[in-house]
């Protein structure tokens, strides 16, 4: 190659070589002896947007339904909560008998309103019966959040949408509706939302006025145990959904397991193309389990633990339940925090939301995973 | 309290190859990790039926078996590439040019760069060897950088007289220096993109070693995304024997007369005479240490250093395949540098990469990478408008693509997902959030950083690694700064 001369000295550009060197130490010499910053707006923001766990106290309880109750807080520090986007969830954590238990409940109030965050739950098993027997106003709980991934996004969702809904899981919608309907100028919102009776409907008074306020909202109210004039009877229908001219809207459901299933086959039937609907993430158990014991044994560190299994029983349930600690955010196999390595053993589980790199090496998602044998796991 | 040869902090790039190259030289590491899984910004995470890349899923410098870039050469010492993946880009990248409605094609091997750049731009040909062979010159003498300043710079000059001559120089008077003709200028220079600084900013010999690797070896698009390499390292770490803690943000770097003596994780402490970092210095010196053990020099270093880029990344699934080879797009305003220079105060990203990717099920998936310089985003972002904002400029990047390429996108979006430095700051807690280290300027540019790393190293034992590391950012040189701290530590050791 040949020689490039920058300089007409070679000396010069010898001094400009060496100058590399001491002119850092030159430049550095005046500089701050200050302990450096580390923390910079888009760090701030980040921990104000998602705070790592926050006390919050529990202010109002509201029987809405027979089985459904709401529960308000108030974070303990006083400051606002996080801004969220509306279909969003938080993980409550709650101590019963000594054991943590950690679980997911959408938001259900606006996200507007940042003083309280509301959430709305069903009567179901130990936490949401703990809530609803043992909750007291006044009582402080750990809180995660804001997660999720339901949304109303404008860039990819349609400005014609519908909202299939099934009971207590208006929940997470309600503030998505409130939302469509406010800030992202919506031409259709159909809200087609099934409960048992009447009495089970949530925030009916809200919903009829939401109604009369803006004309491009619908609901039809389907009841499946009580026949009622101007109201549809059985579940979701075919028929229903052809009802809002369905073609080219956006879908946005949440309901029961049952009800997804029902669904399914006919909006498959209905031709709704897949990319227009989107779910509430929830867990697939599968039919079937018997009740059958096996041994899981983890390895967490330098712990080892053995512990009994069930085949109907996700693996997060049976470290629950003996208290080994495993790290749960959604509890439904999405969000990858429980991840851990499957050493031996055959599994049932859910693979949709593991990554290729996790399948590669044998990770799996305990919270949703069901022993067919004895287990071994680690956790990293 | 348990104790280990080394502790490495952080499992992205730097930190999981630096724990690699320990573990099998025999040393007893133990990897700590906050975030739930290896990789760092090298993760991806699933939407629908889509895997998005956080990082770029290109390797560079990396080529194949039958011509093998460093990258792979450096895999090939852990036998990892029979395990990795990957389709080769026809191209290096086609540049699309807004005001002057231009596209070049940048072709992978040197003649047949060259031949397009003539085509482009007739008379730039004895140039454009000129240059390629001042890239060699740089690669030679740099893969003999001297530890310190050389101690006979005469004698040094008469080994590597282009290499003293250039390296004191930015890239575009070297370029006028071997007359490459002005339009040829910037159209090369746009290769500034890859570096997350301006061109102004960028060393010769940086620019040299980056646009020869990349021209080459041309770019390697991984089969899926980076997390599957960070899985994989991590996975062939564990199999030596070595230790991995996910969940574990360390909070305190223990020291004592000027040593590194372990780490402490929440209660837990370890112990080691050598620590790794693959974070910031600013974090590490700013609260993980002892206040009154950090030396003043290292606080007034970092406090001197500036933030590189920010990222805003927006990706996309669509429901159809794009009529595009897997290629990186590069899209900027001008090619006039001036106005690009002023437009880096720009509220919108308005310089993107753009990464397509076709799946097999005829689905396809979009990746736009734009940049803010300095604090541009920490200046139009609030607490009350970040989700709105997310998607204001999400929609505005996907504008700019669609007059660019005049390939209508929006109609197809099945899943979209928007990260911002936000975003990056809370995977990371690197500073703003920022993905490229501190930004390559001046006396802070590649050589100045290699030649003082030991000198200014004033805790013994500390090392930094990944992208603000010695070898600036970016895919492969996050690994390749791992791989050197480990063989530096080892060489100490002996
Ligand atoms: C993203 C997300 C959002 C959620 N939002 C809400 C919400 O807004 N309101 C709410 O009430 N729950 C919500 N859940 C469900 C909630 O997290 C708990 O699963 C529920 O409270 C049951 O917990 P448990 O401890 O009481 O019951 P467990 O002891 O865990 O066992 C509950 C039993 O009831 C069944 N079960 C669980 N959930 C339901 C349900 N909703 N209806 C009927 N049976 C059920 C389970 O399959 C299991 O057999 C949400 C879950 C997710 C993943
Ligand atoms: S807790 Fe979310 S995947 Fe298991």
């Amino acid at each position: 190659m040949k020689d490039i001369k920058m300089n007409e000295k070679k000396k010069k550009s010898i001094a400009q070589f060496v100058d590399l060197f001491d002119a850092r130490d030159e430049i550095i010499k005046h500089s701050s002896k200050n302990l450096p910053t580390y923390q910079y707006p888009a760090n701030l923001l980040a921990q104000e947007l998602h705070p790592d766990s926050f006390s919050v106290q529990l202010v109002k309880i509201v029987n809405e339904t027979n089985d459904i109750k709401s529960f308000w807080f108030t974070r303990e520090s006083k400051e606002n909560f996080p801004p969220f986007l509306p279909g969003s969830y938080i993980t409550l954590q709650v101590e019963i008998d000594g054991r943590i238990y950690k679980r997911a409940y959408s938001i259900s109030s606006s996200s507007n309103s940042l003083k309280e965050y509301r959430i709305t739950v069903k009567k179901a098993g130990i936490v949401s019966r703990y809530l609803f027997s043992s909750a007291k106003e006044g009582n402080i709980f750990l809180m995660e959040g804001p997660f999720g991934d339901f949304h109303y996004q404008s860039l990819r969702d349609r400005k014609e949408v519908i909202f299939l809904v099934g009971g207590s899981f208006l929940a997470g919608c309600y503030p998505m509706i409130l939302d469509c309907l406010e800030n992202h100028k919506i031409q259709s919102l159909s809200l087609i939302y099934g409960t048992k009776t009447v009495n089970d409907i949530l925030w009916k008074k809200e919903l009829d006025d939401l109604q009369k306020k803006y004309k491009n909202f619908h609901v039809t109210y389907v009841l499946s145990e009580e026949k009622r004039d101007d109201y549809a009877f059985g579940f979701i229908s075919e028929e229903l959904i052809l009802k809002e001219s369905y073609q080219g809207k956006s879908f946005f459901i949440s309901g029961p397991q049952k009800m997804y299933e029902h669904l399914n086959p006919i909006l498959k039937s209905l031709d709704v193309p897949n990319e227009l609907v989107h779910h509430e993430i929830f867990a697939t158990k599968p039919e079937d389990l018997a009740s059958v014991k096996h041994n899981l044994t983890v390895h967490y560190r330098d712990e080892t633990y053995t512990i009994p299994c069930y085949e109907n029983e996700t693996l997060f349930t049976s470290m629950e339940k003996n208290r080994v600690l495993l790290k749960v955010c959604c509890t439904v196999g999405v969000c990858g925090f429980c991840k851990s390595k499957l050493l031996s053993g055959e599994v049932k589980t859910d693979m949709s939301g593991l990554r290729h790199g996790d399948i590669t090496y044998h990770f799996i998602h305990p919270c949703v995973t069901y022993p067919l044998s004895d287990i071994v796991l680690e956790i990293f | 309290m348990k104790k280990y040869d080394a502790i490495v902090i952080g499992a992205g790039n730097g930190g999981l190859f630096s724990a690699l190259s320990l573990q099998k030289n025999g040393k007893k590491v133990l990897l700590l990790e906050k975030n739930r899984q290896p990789g760092g910004i090298s993760t991806s995470f699933k939407k629908g039926r889509f895997e998005f890349d956080v990082n770029e899923q290109m390797l560079s410098n990396y080529g194949n078996l039958s011509h093998p870039g460093e990258l792979y050469q450096l895999f090939e010492k852990f036998h990892l590439n029979e395990k990795v993946k990957t389709i080769a880009c026809h191209d290096v990248f086609h540049l699309h040019v807004k005001d002057t409605q231009e596209n070049f094609i940048f072709p992978k091997g040197q003649e047949a760069f060259i031949e397009q750049m003539e085509k482009y731009v007739p008379g730039s040909k004895e140039a454009m060897v000129t240059f390629f062979g001042l890239c060699e010159d740089v690669r030679e003498a740099i893969s003999h950088y001297p530890k310190e300043k050389p101690s006979d710079m005469d004698i040094f000059y008469q080994t590597y007289p282009n290499f003293v001559e250039l390296a004191p120089y930015k890239v575009i008077p070297v370029l006028e220096k071997i007359h490459l003709p002005k339009k040829a200028i910037q159209i090369l220079s746009s290769f500034w993109v890859f570096f997350g600084s301006f061109i102004e900013d960028i060393s010769f010999i940086h620019f040299a070693l980056l646009v020869d690797s990349y021209v080459t070896y041309g770019l390697e698009m991984l089969e899926y995304t980076s997390y599957d390499l960070s899985t994989l390292i991590a996975h062939e770490f564990l199999a030596l024997g070595g230790e991995i803690r996910y969940s574990s943000c360390v909070d305190e770097i223990l020291t004592s007369d000027q040593k590194v003596t372990g780490v402490k994780v929440g209660n837990e402490e370890f112990s080691a005479p050598y620590v790794v970092a693959d974070i910031s210095p600013a974090v590490v010196y700013g609260k993980m240490i002892l206040k009154e053990n950090v030396p003043s020099s290292s606080c007034q270093l970092s406090n001197e250093r500036i933030l590189g880029a920010r990222e805003f990344r927006v990706f996309l699934g669509l429901n159809q395949s794009l009529e595009f080879a897997p290629m990186v797009h590069v899209i900027v305003p001008t090619l006039n540098q001036k106005v690009l220079h002023k437009n880096q105060n720009s509220i919108f990203p308005d310089v993107l990469m753009g990464v397509v990717k076709n799946n097999h099920d005829s689905s396809s998936i979009l990746e736009l990478g734009g940049y803010f310089f300095q604090d541009r985003f920490d200046r139009i972002v609030k607490k009350e408008n970040y989700y709105a904002l997310k998607e204001e400029l999400a929609s505005m990047m996907i504008d700019l693509w669609e007059s660019v390429t005049h390939l209508s996108i929006k109609p197809f979006i099945e899943e979209i997902a928007i990260a911002t430095p936000v975003t990056f700051a809370r995977y990371t807690n690197h500073p703003d959030g920022t993905t490229y280290g501190y930004l390559a300027k001046g006396y802070d540019n590649l050589l100045p950083r290699l030649f003082t790393k030991d000198k200014e190293r004033k805790i013994s034992g500390l090392y930094f690694c990944g992208s603000f590391g010695n070898f600036l950012s970016g895919f492969s040189a996050t690994y390749f700064s791992g791989s050197e701290v480990a063989k530096e530590i080892l060489e100490e050791k002996e």
